[in-house]
């Protein structure tokens, strides 16, 4: 699912011409936006008026300026496209059915068509549109309920809560004692400590948790399931007697899933800090599926990129990170995708320098394989751990790359040496660990770059050796940058 | 002035006697769904227990009782609907559809074992008997079986298990946490206890919830939790109680726990309904924390609450502190105020403090474990729980009243007692002292 699938193909169209303006520096042409959008110019400059009038409450903060030839974009700087996206999602019908459902609990047709202002057939149109969506989450809109899995159910509502609309957590945990109350309750008995940002999550999905607690005939089949190899584990131990002790306090009676429920959803999401983390791992199970797949996993990295040692805290870093991704895979379907995919493989692939990307597939092929997972296309959830896989072996070549020492040593009058050198270190500060300097005879390089052939081949040792051609050329640039991964790995 | 009750339990008529005290011309109706009234919950136990030669004598109250308080009671009388816009309750008596019509109407239908969760629990062959009926037919089915399962692990199931033990019936206890009387008593407190009840042999399966009762017929019931079951003649349903409320209207504001929301005055969402018992939640602790806690002191004073403020707000309702006492398994046990392990819902720091005690001066002097749950900084008494063999039920009243009254360990120390070696010890058990006790247990880290 992505956040577009909230948002009508017109409002789609207007919040591409924002983005659009924002990737072009703020300006662009009518050729080349009606060339982007492939549509005719009365409907773009039908876009950009219906643009006009919606970001009229937003005047000061937004502004777009169009004649016929241009369009320019000009934002305060505190604004944000994040905002805009904002601005289309709360009109969105289907962000306000899904608001209303999550609310109510339940709703009439006639209650809905009354309270957003739409036809029946309206409504059982975006209804049939957002059952498409949901169905890989597992969970449907039917006779006005949510149906499904509960833990599906909830997950969705907290992506909903986390990415489409972002105002839940924060706007109403400082008020509600119960939730502060749970928080508290899972801070100190299982002595850890939740930082702020994780902190916003926990209380998010607490307020989720809490709006589902009276829904009748919750189904569980699924995780009661996959929670077999878990029922003696130590922190859903904890949290079971967290939930049990909780609800005695008030004339609920409380499913034994709850603390399951819980459970799943502090593993699967950053809630724990790495630390505390870190120390369940070394009580959790290590044959149980989850375990077993990060260490498989860890393994397979390290024996991919060859590691000889790893550092131990990027060790423990990965399998946080890994653990996160796999209970997802182990227990979710469906995710909703916050990033454009494939802009963002692009991005990860030039900033690494690397084809990170078949190799995470094969990651992804080992977790899903494992889990008995099907290896859908239309799976965000798959998808999006495969961009996680991504970051985080980018990540870790980052900190495994060892820092190049790369000497400058030109042979010329030195006003020009100066110069050069510096001109030569900005230019190549873009290329990824290494550091550059002006040459020291009796220190030892990795490369050393001159412009002269040296008279001695013994004269740099073994050190590698490049002769620039033209100093400062995209020739000269391109090669170093070649040299400089050869030498990495 | 006419005042509507609905249910004729302990709240009920506590405030219909209020009402009458503080009112009298008031016109006061007690509708009850009951055959009869003023029944004490489970009877039955203390009819095991010999202490009353039959079911019949288990009342607190009777219907003529009140008549002579001219309160008026129809019982048998089924609430289906209130309608707090025009003033009017609608009730089914004597198979007949009747309305009244009140100035002042107070909720006190009370609560029921009743499981939405347990698949085949609402079956007559599963055992609750915290009416009289109900008791009725437990007592019979229980006369024929030589074994009983009983879930849930609170006062109500341990006080069947032990008796029912001693009537010589297998009995297999069934809880959801690690530990029995968990909501009164920490781990380590209960410990003694539930050692007790394993060497009376009960089958004590902690940690495990009941997900379906299987009762068909005359059948042995078979119980299914976890991937476990248990087999027995009859099965006795335990578990937490619950308000019954499908009679309200949508103007009555509810709690998350659907439990109705009223202020320190009893007082609902709506003018002139109130709401008593084990239909609502009550202050707890510090501060307006309000949580759940149906117990007979507090349906009583919440209802003597609600009639001292049918026309004004006078008399705000002081908290409850969850004190109980009983005596189970040879142990006198009492409890008030939150525990260590409740202190972690909390934003308070607590500490505990465990001492065992000689009850008096005599060389054969029993012993009682008291703990101290106590502010940290303050060292306000926050809780306190008492195990003995000897009875020391009546002290724990002591330790509520220091609670409620917001009493320092320290000032504790210098309250007033009397001395008689027979009776007491250099000083009183209530006093909290740090010299001569068995020290069972410091945290003062």
């Amino acid at each position: 699912m992505k956040i577009e699938h909230f948002l009508e193909k017109n409002d789609i169209r207007e919040v591409t011409i924002f983005k659009q303006l924002v990737l072009n520096g703020g300006k662009i042409s009518y050729t080349d936006m009606l060339d982007y959008l492939t549509v005719a110019k009365a409907s773009l400059d039908k876009d950009l008026e219906s643009i006009s009038f919606r970001i009229q409450s937003l005047a000061g903060q937004v502004h777009i300026n169009y004649d016929g030839q241009s369009i320019s974009l000009t934002m305060s700087d505190e604004f944000s496209l994040q905002q805009i996206y904002q601005l289309y999602l709360n009109q969105s019908v289907k962000v306000n059915i899904i608001r209303f459902l999550f609310k109510h609990q339940e709703f009439s047709i006639v209650q809905l068509t009354q309270e957003l202002m739409i036809s029946d057939s309206s409504l059982f149109r975006k209804i049939k549109e957002l059952n498409s969506y949901l169905k890989e989450f597992g969970i449907k809109i039917r006779n006005g309920q949510m149906h499904g899995e509960e833990l599906q159910i909830r997950y969705f509502y907290f992506q909903f809560y986390s990415y489409i609309e972002d105002n839940l957590g924060s706007s109403v945990s400082h008020s509600d004692k119960q939730i502060m109350q749970m928080v508290q309750a899972v801070e100190s008995y299982l002595k850890v400590t939740i930082e702020p940002e994780n902190r916003q999550r926990l209380d998010t999905w607490m307020l989720i948790s809490k709006n589902r607690i009276n829904c009748k005939d919750k189904k569980y089949t699924y995780l009661r399931k996959q929670m077999q190899p878990y029922l003696a584990d130590t922190l859903y131990q904890k949290i079971r007697i967290i939930v049990l002790r909780y609800f005695s306090r008030y004339s609920i009676e409380v499913d034994e899933e709850e603390a399951m429920v819980h459970f799943v959803f502090l593993l699967a999401f950053p809630i724990l800090n790495e630390h505390d983390f870190h120390d369940y791992t070394l009580e959790r199970d290590r044959r149980a599926p989850i375990a077993t797949i990060d260490t498989y996993i860890v393994e397979t990295i390290i024996i991919h990129y060859k590691f000889r040692r790893l550092p131990y805290m990027l060790e423990r870093e990965m399998f946080y990170h890994l653990s996160h991704i796999h209970t997802k895979l182990y227990f979710f379907q469906g995710d909703i995708e916050i990033y454009d995919y494939e802009e963002m493989l692009v991005k990860e692939q030039q900033f690494t320098g690397r084809n990170l990307v078949s190799f995470s597939n094969t990651l992804l092929d080992v977790s899903t394989s494992k889990f008995g997972i099907n290896n859908v296309e239309s799976n965000s959830l798959l998808k999006v751990g495969l961009l996680k896989y991504i970051s985080l072996l980018a990540n870790i070549t980052f900190k495994m790359t060892t820092i190049l020492q790369v000497g400058i040593d030109l042979k010329m009058e030195a006003i020009y040496t100066e110069t050069l050198n510096q001109l030569l270190i900005l230019n190549m500060r873009h290329i990824n660990g290494i550091h550059v300097e002006a040459y020291q005879s009796g220190k030892v390089y990795d490369l050393i770059l001159t412009n002269e052939q040296p008279a001695q081949k013994e004269h740099y040792g073994k050190t590698k050796v490049y002769v620039l051609s033209e100093i400062l050329s995209s020739f000269d640039m391109k090669n170093i940058q070649r040299i400089v991964q050869e030498l990495n790995s | 002035m006419k005042v509507v009750i609905i249910g004729a339990s302990f709240a009920g008529v506590a405030a219909a006697l209020e009402v009458r005290k503080n009112n009298s011309d008031a016109e006061i109706i007690l509708l009850e769904k009951q055959l009869t009234l003023g029944y004490i919950p489970n009877g039955l136990h203390l009819y095991w227990e010999n202490k009353i030669s039959d079911l019949d004598s288990a009342y607190f109250i009777t219907k003529k009782q009140l008549e002579k308080q001219n309160i008026h009671c129809y019982l048998e009388a089924s609430v289906e609907k209130v309608h707090t816009d025009r003033k009017v309750v609608e009730y089914i008596y004597q198979e007949q559809e009747e309305i009244i019509t009140y100035d002042k109407l107070i909720i006190a239908t009370g609560s029921s074992q009743l499981s939405q969760k347990i698949s085949g629990s609402a079956s007559e062959n599963v055992l609750k008997y915290k009416r009289h009926h109900e008791a009725q037919t437990a007592l019979a089915k229980i006369n024929d079986s030589q074994s009983v399962a009983i879930i849930g692990g609170g006062q109500v199931g341990i006080e069947a298990a032990d008796l029912l033990s001693k009537q010589q019936k297998r009995v297999t206890l069934i809880e959801n946490m690690d530990y029995v009387l968990f909501k009164y008593f920490d781990k380590e407190m209960i410990q003694p206890l539930q050692q007790k009840m394993l060497e009376q042999g009960i089958d004590l399966r902690l940690n495990q919830t009941v997900s379906a009762i299987e009762a068909e017929g005359e059948q042995p019931v078979t119980v299914r939790f976890g991937n476990d079951s248990v087999t027995s003649d009859t099965v006795i349903l335990g578990v937490n109680v619950r308000p019954d409320l499908h009679f309200l209207d949508e103007h009555i504001k509810l709690h998350m726990d659907q439990t109705i929301a009223v202020d320190r005055y009893m007082r609902t969402s709506v003018k002139d309904v109130f709401a008593v018992g084990d239909c609502i939640q009550l202050a707890y602790g510090d501060g307006d924390e309000t949580v759940y806690i149906p117990l007979v002191n507090n349906a009583v004073r919440t209802g003597i609450v609600a009639a001292a403020n049918l026309s004004e707000p006078k008399m705000a309702f002081k908290g409850s502190l969850r004190t109980i006492g009983t005596f189970l398994f040879g142990y006198y046990i009492a409890s008030t105020g939150i525990t260590e392990a409740e202190s972690m819902f909390t934003d308070q720091t607590v500490k505990a403090y465990r001492q065992e005690v000689c009850l008096t001066s005599l060389p054969d002097s029993d012993t009682v474990t008291i703990k101290w749950v106590y502010d940290a900084i303050s060292h306000v008494l926050v809780g306190a729980q008492m195990i003995s063999k000897s009875n020391i039920l009546e002290k724990i009243n002591t330790l509520a009243l220091a609670i409620q009254t917001k009493q320092t360990l320290e000032e504790l120390q210098q309250k007033d007692y009397f001395f008689h070696p027979s009776f007491t010890q250099m000083i009183a058990t209530t006093n909290l002292v740090s010299w001569l006790e068995e020290r069972a247990d410091e945290n003062e880290n």
